[in-house]
């Protein structure tokens, strides 16, 4: 499987790479937002499940764009994950296009379609339409690439409609039983785990195999930074030392947990999927990972009360816009695809993806009715309010996810001191700045 | 005198056979199979029990718990959502299609390499054994391209030509080298009666090797059946998909449904492994017919 992955990486690697110089000269400069109004079919993709947040309100959003153009056929065609990001670019230069999609936000991927020409630029239609208005800044970064396809700044090519975050899950019931309240404060959630640990329970369920150990490291180093920082790390505008106080503390105080007990010495191996599982099961009475999970979550934790928090003292948690809606270049039908976006941007498709258990990006929290979704909702609010989304650490370089994995395991499993750890993280970062020429 | 030579026979025989029986070294044989066994079926299993559950059961209980009670709502959710019985007509109609032209591409091919003994055959041989040796992902681009240019992008017919020809390469390389093990009496006798080399290789030299060619063609079904990478990439358009590529709809960015994957797994490999049950004795003669008889 490890061989089989690798394979399919060379593969894509050899893709873009060719791809590159073939979308090269590509692009036409007819951009006027009347270009295929008159089209009869909209072909649109998506790769979320029908019973999802997204899934839901886009259905609802196809029929409300079936009703206001009558004329129109809509073939929506539901695409999995893996095949839209192996083909993007195959598919993009292609006639098999579709002239609406969903995509993956990220220098790798928007961003490295946007360089080769393969997507529409939006950023007329989104001031005209008013969705830059409905996005903060934070969450517009995902949204923009510059000529070399880095996020940030240059053209808007992409429209998200939800975002997500990292924030803390717990279990109410083993709260209750040790009768622990809510911790608001760092030093606070630290005695609540020393509660747990001399009470012979592990408190956090933690994924370190995955994606979940890297982000608690980075939420522990954003406790001791700035949106300066953030900048600075996520869009290169200055140098990061690794060796500073932010990266210096995170990775001391993931060690000291894992010391303490916090965190298991045996979640090195453990995957994404099955930390959620142990924490839906009742095993681990807290969980820090993204809003992903709370649909799924409230339709499938039967057993106890369990609610979520915001990582505390923190003004800054992982997290950004959601992926995108993009319109390709060869897309036939612009006009139709801008009026989709609209439509999918409407305050009522917003409150029912809210309402299911999604995070939308411009809806209005009276909408929420749904208790549990406004808890999700309200958090939400509060992080986007003080501009707060700081994106993930595995973003600033290809291949990143994996030097992090590795680097955290190290500390999980106790081979590999904090300081080594960062030297170690600290050189495939800087390898790639040079590689932009930063 | 032939009374008293064969009593001693006789009860030398009885406690022989239980020594047979009781012997712990067979126990032991057997536990180890069993164990085999268990563990080959296992991941199968865990399927099954997982294709089964409700979403509800598998967050509380974890993947190894028996359900509570049998939940056919993942297969049938799954079945409605993807148009699964579309899926497996493409797919069988593709794995047939290959299987048939793959098989008959490699009887003529080695009947020219094995038989025919063409001038340079081992470099067609080496040149064949490369082919296979290929990674798909290199092939991916070119092929792309070329089936961009000739308008066969996004459409079965270009996964049956590219299934045919990867498997034939790898079909002519076996077959070559059983035919050049072909007894020649039997040509020579085909030769004396007259035979053209056409009949030759359909009346006698197809009816001796159809058990071997009888594993290609079920080898190069379930071979193409189960293809996900080039498929992939080159059914673009629902309509289109195969079984494998279908089962990816599920997989999602950060978050998988378990049971509903179990599911389509399990409904994924049914078919496949029909087959093999099916054709399973044209295996295992096609194995122990050798070439020379």
């Amino acid at each position: 499987m490890i061989l089989f992955r690798a394979g399919l990486s060379a593969g894509a690697l050899l893709l873009a790479t060719s791809l590159g110089l073939a979308a090269c000269g590509g692009g036409s400069d007819d951009s006027s937002s009347t270009e295929g109004a008159d089209a009869k079919t909209l072909t649109l993709w998506h790769y979320e499940g029908p019973n999802s947040a997204m899934g839901i309100a886009w259905n609802k959003a196809i029929e409300e764009f079936k009703t206001a153009h009558p004329g129109v056929e809509v073939k929506f065609e539901e695409k999995g994950f893996e095949q839209i990001q192996q083909n993007a670019q195959m598919i993009l230069n292609s006639d098999s296009a579709p002239d609406i999609m969903e995509y993956n936000k990220g220098n790798a991927t928007a961003g490295l379609l946007s360089k080769q020409g393969l997507l529409t630029d939006l950023t007329e239609e989104s001031g005209k339409r008013g969705w830059d208005k409905a996005l903060n800044s934070s969450l517009q970064t995902t949204t923009k690439y510059d000529d070399d396809g880095i996020m940030g700044s240059g053209k808007t090519y992409g429209v998200p409609n939800y975002a997500e975050y990292v924030e803390v899950y717990y279990n109410k019931d083993l709260f209750k039983k040790y009768n622990l309240q809510v911790p608001t404060t760092l030093d606070e959630f630290t005695k609540v785990m020393d509660t747990f640990v001399q009470n012979k329970v592990t408190p956090l369920a933690v994924g370190g195999a995955e994606y979940p150990a890297q982000q608690i490291l980075y939420t522990l180093a954003l406790s001791k930074a700035d949106r300066a920082w953030v900048d600075d790390y996520q869009l290169y505008k200055n140098k990061v030392d690794f060796k500073g106080p932010q990266l210096t503390y995170g990775a001391q105080t993931f060690k000291e947990w894992v010391d303490k007990g916090y965190i298991a010495k045996n979640s090195a191996g453990i995957k994404a999927e099955d930390m959620g599982v142990s924490f839906s099961q009742g095993k681990f009475p807290i969980m820090i990972s993204g809003s992903w999970w709370y649909g799924r979550f409230v339709n499938e934790i039967k057993n106890f009360e369990w609610g979520t928090f915001l990582f505390p003292g923190n003004k800054l948690h992982p997290g950004s816009s959601g992926n995108l809606w993009v319109v390709p270049e060869k897309s036939k039908a612009k006009a139709l695809a801008y009026d989709f976006i609209d439509i999918t941007m409407k305050p009522e498709i917003q409150a029912l993806l809210g309402n299911n258990g999604g995070v939308p990006v411009a809806a209005d929290t009276a909408s929420i009715t749904d208790p549990k979704n406004k808890e999700l909702i309200e958090n939400f609010n509060k992080v986007s309010g003080e501009d707060g989304l700081a994106f993930y650490p595995d973003w600033p370089a290809p291949g990143y996810y994996d030097v992090l994995v590795a680097g955290v395991q190290g500390l999980i499993n106790g081979s590999k001191t904090p300081d080594a750890v960062l030297s170690e993280i600290q050189k495939p970062y800087d390898e790639n700045l040079a590689d932009l020429g930063k | 005198m032939t009374l008293t030579a064969n009593r001693p026979s006789a009860t030398k025989d009885a406690p022989a056979k239980a020594v047979k029986r009781t012997n712990p070294v067979r126990f032991v044989i057997l536990a180890a199979l069993l164990a085999l066994l268990l563990i080959v079926i296992a991941p199968l299993l865990i399927i099954t029990i997982n294709a089964v559950k409700s979403p509800a059961d598998y967050a509380s209980g974890g993947p190894l718990s028996l359900p509570p009670h049998l939940y056919w709502d993942g297969i049938v959710d799954f079945w409605n959502r993807v148009s699964f019985g579309e899926k497996l007509w493409n797919s069988f109609i593709t794995s047939f299609t290959v299987a048939v032209l793959g098989v008959l591409l490699s009887v003529l091919n080695a009947y020219a390499l094995g038989i025919g003994k063409v001038k340079g055959r081992l470099w067609f041989l080496v040149f064949f054994l490369v082919a296979n040796l290929l990674p798909q992902e290199v092939l991916v681009y070119p092929l792309y391209f070329l089936s961009k240019e000739v308008g066969l992008y996004d459409s079965l017919i270009s996964i049956v030509i590219i299934f045919t020809v990867i498997q034939a390469a790898f079909g002519t390389y076996l077959l070559t080298s059983v035919y050049q093990e072909f007894p020649t009496e039997l040509l020579d006798a085909a030769d004396v009666d007259g035979a053209g080399k056409l009949r030759t290789l359909w009346n006698v030299v197809v009816p001796v090797s159809r058990p071997t060619l009888g594993v290609l063609f079920t080898f190069f079904f379930i071979w193409t059946w189960n293809e996900f990478f080039l498929p992939l990439v080159f059914l673009v358009s629902n309509e289109n998909q195969t079984v494998p590529v279908a089962l990816g709809v599920l997989q999602g960015d950060r978050l998988m449904d378990v049971t509903m994957t179990s599911s389509s797994g399990l409904i994924g490999i049914l078919p496949a492994l029909l087959f093999f049950l099916i054709f399973q004795r044209t295996l295992t003669r096609g194995i122990t017919a050798g070439a020379i008889k």
